[in-house]
């Protein structure tokens, strides 16, 4: 009897909730663009971890100067355009979470269990994506970056397990052509009880689908609570299919222009114009450029104002230091490069300093080598930075002494700092204190 | 998982999906064990739940409210304004969605001048002004249009209603 009851009202919310835009085609098709989003974030998600922690055997390219601000850009925006995408596509099966029997066998106890984990994943890693470019860490209870790459695999995993179950699905609906005037699904009328019969001389009968039209799919229920509320919400007026799918279409659109449009423009000079709600904004900051980390949050400001600040070069037994001034007295160039956050924000700046390639000539080295590079930052997981060949023998990688024409602001950096092309900013070392060469 | 017949060739490409997945999820599980604290993987769960808390009990269910208000609102008015108007509140509360914790967190503080600098309430105010705005104007042509189709179409029903008087 409960059973039944229960039965009833998950059958009577999947028929009230059809919509001629909750169609498999939809589904793959939102769910086409959704993959697209989320296997663009995975991708430029890895690289940039890679690029931060690489394997022994990685070298990466420094050209072109705006790779990584691209990449980064590309994954911030596209996690951004994964809220209109993921909840129109949740919109389009939603009517599934009422299906009955909510298990029918182990096989779909899985699928439903793994569809369970690719929502919430999908949920969290993009909640916690956004509210990281916030700087928002006190709400999660977790480290971000760690669980925010574990879970890039559980949501690409889930991803590619959840096309597997659905692949003769999406392999139909593919085309529009082939796939029109489909039914949601068959028919599961087996659970509905007797107190429900077709509406009128309507088409619903035992052998009958559920279709896309919430018309068609009205019942009379002659009796009890739940009967007469669904014959209540089944007594309206026919949606016109095609006009409702193009209304979702536009809708979808509009929601992730507006979104992107809004946002961009921290990533992107293209969208500067309409950056109303981007985190950041470019050209607002000391030397017009956003700060990331704080000298006063790093702790570094009475250690990098101090007047016998000196950056020292090391190569084994061979050690250089050099004040400022010294710095400021050698071949100084001027390059053209991006600051590109892994937070996603980006700016390309006018940077003014010594080539690091002369530095550690200057101690001796030569060839293919790489360096590390110590901040007087303490207690942060990036005041040590290491960088490979490609980086230290490229032309345009300096120790900028100046910034968009300007002495760099201490929170850039000053006294010393690094730019180098195409890596991440948490990379660009600040507030430097040595050099080491590696062998 | 369906009980249709499937060809080979998606069988194939469902096992090496399947294999796929798999091996990422246990990929996934392996960086998490690495990488994070195991005191911390209650938090994560906790994430996780509420998510779905947050999804499958709380927006969905206010989703199906707004969908049986459609549809009985669908008697008064024409179904393209309400879809237009749907529209519009979808558009609305999505980017509330998104601008919404970044304006709590300004007003927690940042710590630096430099992040969330701009006035997110005053821009998702305006935001919603020329969205209610252009919805008006959308909504105005489209009945302007449909006014003048419908006028065109008793015309033309007119004209053949009368070309069709049999001769005398």
């Amino acid at each position: 009897m409960i059973l039944d009851t229960v039965q009833n009202l998950l059958n009577g919310l999947r028929r009230s909730l059809a919509q001629p835009s909750r169609t498999p085609r939809m589904a793959v098709v939102i769910g086409r663009l959704l993959a697209i989003a989320f296997l663009l974030c995975f991708g430029t998600g890895i690289y940039s971890h890679f690029l931060q922690d690489p394997l022994p055997w990685m070298t990466f390219t420094t050209r072109p100067v705006f790779l990584y601000q691209l990449t980064q850009g590309i994954h911030i925006t596209a996690g951004i355009l994964c809220f209109p995408l993921l909840f129109a596509k949740l919109y389009i099966v939603f009517p599934e979470l009422f299906q009955t029997p909510s298990v029918k066998s182990f096989p779909h106890l899985l699928e439903r269990a793994s569809i369970a984990l690719f929502v919430a994943s999908s949920i969290v890693q993009i909640v916690i994506g956004l509210l990281n470019t916030y700087q928002w860490y006190a709400l999660f209870p977790f480290p971000f970056r760690q669980t925010h790459y574990a879970l890039s695999f559980v949501i690409i995993g889930s991803l590619a397990i959840h096309i597997a179950v659905k692949l003769d699905v999406i392999a139909k609906h593919w085309r529009k052509k082939d796939s029109l005037a489909e039914p949601v699904e068959a028919a599961q009328h087996e659970g509905m009880a007797a107190s429900t019969r077709p509406a009128g001389d309507g088409p619903l009968g035992r052998n009958n689908p559920l279709t896309s039209s919430p018309v068609k799919n009205a019942v009379d229920r002659v009796e009890g609570v739940t009967g007469r509320v669904f014959a209540w919400i089944d007594k309206t007026p026919p949606a016109e299919p095609r006009t409702s799918r193009r209304g979702f279409l536009t809708v979808v659109g509009v929601a992730s222009a507006a979104v992107v449009a809004l946002t961009a423009g921290q990533s992107f000079r293209l969208f500067d114009g309409s950056n109303l709600f981007g985190p950041r904004k470019q050209g607002i900051g000391p030397n017009a450029l956003p700060v990331n980390r704080t000298a006063k949050a790093a702790k570094v400001g009475a250690k990098a104002m101090a007047a016998d600040w000196a950056l020292t070069v090391t190569n084994g037994a061979t050690s250089k230091s050099y004040s400022r001034s010294e710095l400021q007295a050698m071949p100084q160039y001027v390059v053209e490069l991006p600051i590109a956050c892994v937070e996603g924000w980006s700016q390309t700046a006018t940077w003014k300093g010594v080539r690091v390639g002369d530095l550690v000539d200057s101690v001796g080295a030569s060839g293919g080598i790489s360096v590390r590079a110590t901040s007087l930052e303490e207690n942060s997981s990036y005041a040590v930075m290491k960088m490979g060949p490609e980086y230290v023998r490229d032309n345009l990688t300096l120790v900028a002494l100046e910034l968009n024409g300007e002495p760099l602001d201490l929170d850039h950096g000053f006294p010393a700092r690094m730019i180098a092309p195409g890596r991440p900013g948490v990379l660009q070392t600040k507030w430097l204190s040595t050099l080491e060469v590696l062998s | 998982m369906t009980s249709i017949a499937v060809s080979p060739a998606i069988r194939r490409w469902r096992i090496a999906l399947v294999v796929i997945g798999l091996a990422l999820l246990a990929l996934g599980g392996v960086v998490l064990l690495n990488d994070v604290d195991p005191k911390r993987y209650l938090g994560i769960a906790a994430w996780f739940l509420g998510a779905l808390i947050i999804h499958d009990g709380i927006i969905s269910f206010g989703v199906f409210g707004v969908n049986i208000a459609m549809r009985k609102a669908g008697k008064r008015v024409p179904l393209p304004v309400l879809l237009i108007l749907q529209g519009a509140a979808v558009v609305g509360a999505l980017m509330a969605l998104i601008v919404v914790p970044e304006i709590m967190k300004k007003s927690i503080g940042t710590g630096n001048a430099t992040l969330l600098p701009l006035d997110y309430a005053g821009n998702l105010g305006w935001f919603y002004v020329v969205l209610a705005a252009v919805t008006a104007v959308v909504i105005a042509v489209y009945l302007a249009v449909a006014r003048g189709r419908a006028r065109v179409r008793a015309r033309a029903h007119h004209a053949s209603g009368a070309g069709s008087t049999p001769a005398a």
